[in-house]
């Protein structure tokens, strides 16, 4: 398993989402991993824990939620920070997410400078 | 005689519709049945899957039943506590839905037909019952090809895709589909490059909804509500007719079947959705067919 380091995922099969993260966090001293769906994503997740997960909903390969439930039986995913991100906002999904304990929603569109203060604040 | 084919057997979305003005479309929530050479799969176990049980048990020979659930909520599972072919010991029924695991699913089946919600149990069915494994990214059934993909609905949520016979059927009665025009809000709070960006953003998850059933010969998708409705009821996770067939025209949709229909819409109502429907197909020069799912509307597969 790697060392901890100040690394941020992203997981949207969006491209457009990927170059406004990069935007977001180019003034950061972050190390944004980006993956269009959860196969590629778990590659890189199976042996590294970041410092802060951001998870779109719906993805190509699998739900975003389901997947997070995965995630969380494996123990190095057990705490692992997560940020869902949707376009559209149910109470619904809230609710599983927050049973994945999930720390945030951001619901798109959103500006960069809520993905810098939430960056800023859940990276230590 | 048709061997293959589509029949609708509940098309109400949210609960049922059992009103005199109702009748012509149906009332039952929802349930599709798809038959090929024998194969009986049933998409969704609405109040529509109880007609559906009673004609498998009084006229079928196969007695395999593939039931996909696109999602928990109880227009789409309530059927079940009624259906025939469970207490019958001569069936085997295989169940897939969302969910973690095969144990996680037959609790949410068996957890409506609990008390104090429900007299009788599923420890009462006497079917050969199974339930397939939810990791499965594709499923071989007879000769269909079944995979699925995430909806925008409260919940995780399914549609599914079946391919058969040389055509691709898509199933998904549940489901807010996007605009590509869709305004941002509070515009003034964002940067010029934030809102191009953003745009673009609108623009890339319409295409990739668009993608998932490009090219489909058979959409059977929510259309739950009107443009007045949806005004009032944005995010609640259902569709506008008019965003259905202006994305189904988009995505190159050989024929879409409007479904989930309101229960507060009577037949009158749900006519002259019909008749709007086909001025804006035509409106956009499309050869999109457009079709009202109603109950007992059989559709031939051969």
């Amino acid at each position: 398993m790697s060392e901890y380091k100040r690394t941020a995922v992203l997981v949207d099969d969006n491209e457009s989402s990927h170059k406004f993260f990069l935007r977001s966090v180019e003034n950061l001293s972050i190390d944004l991993k980006a993956y269009r769906d959860t196969d590629t994503a778990m590659k890189f997740l199976g042996e590294n824990k970041p410092s802060i997960l951001f998870l779109n909903i719906i993805l190509p390969d699998k739900n975003g939620l389901t997947f997070l439930g995965e995630l969380r039986k494996l123990p190095l995913h057990a705490k692992t920070p997560v940020i869902m991100l949707t376009s559209n906002d149910y109470s619904q999904d809230r609710t599983v997410a927050s049973e994945l304990g999930v720390l945030d929603f951001i619901v798109k569109p959103m500006s960069m400078r809520t993905i810098t203060s939430i960056m800023l604040d859940y990276i230590k | 005689m048709t061997k293959s084919y589509i029949r609708f057997w509940g098309v109400r979305g949210s609960y049922s519709a059992p009103f005199e003005t109702c009748l012509k479309t149906g009332g039952n929530t929802p349930c599709v049945e798809i038959n090929v050479d024998g194969h009986t799969l049933i998409c969704d176990a609405g109040s529509g899957i109880i007609p559906l049980g009673n004609k498998l048990l009084n006229n079928e020979k196969n007695k395999d039943i593939l039931i996909l659930l696109t999602h928990f909520h109880w227009d789409h599972i309530s059927g079940l506590p009624f259906f025939g072919p469970a207490f019958h010991p001569k069936y085997n029924i295989s169940f897939f839905g969302p969910g973690e695991s095969k144990e996680i699913i037959k609790k949410y089946i068996d957890d409506q037909m609990k008390a104090p919600y429900f007299p009788v149990g599923t420890e009462e069915w006497v079917a050969n019952i199974s339930y397939l494994d939810p990791k499965e990214k594709n499923i071989t059934y007879g000769p269909m090809e079944i995979s699925y993909y995430s909806a925008y609905h409260p919940g995780i949520t399914y549609g599914y895709k079946i391919n058969v016979n040389n055509k691709t059927i898509v199933y998904i009665p549940d489901n807010e589909c996007l605009s590509p025009n869709k305004p941002i809000e509070n515009p003034e709070e964002f940067s010029d490059e934030e809102i191009t960006i953003l745009e673009e953003m609108t623009r890339e998850e319409y295409r990739a909804e668009t993608n998932t059933i490009e090219n489909t010969d058979i959409l059977i998708h929510d259309a739950q509500y009107t443009p007045e409705d949806y005004e009032k009821k944005r995010g609640w996770g259902h569709s506008c007719y008019t965003d259905v067939i202006n994305m189904a025209i988009d995505a190159n949709v050989k024929n879409l079947f409007l479904f989930s229909h309101d229960p507060n819409n009577n037949d009158e109502m749900i006519s002259k959705i019909f008749e709007d429907s086909k001025k804006i197909i035509k409106n956009r020069g499309s050869s999109l067919k457009c079709f009202i799912s109603t109950e007992s509307l059989k559709v031939s597969l051969d």
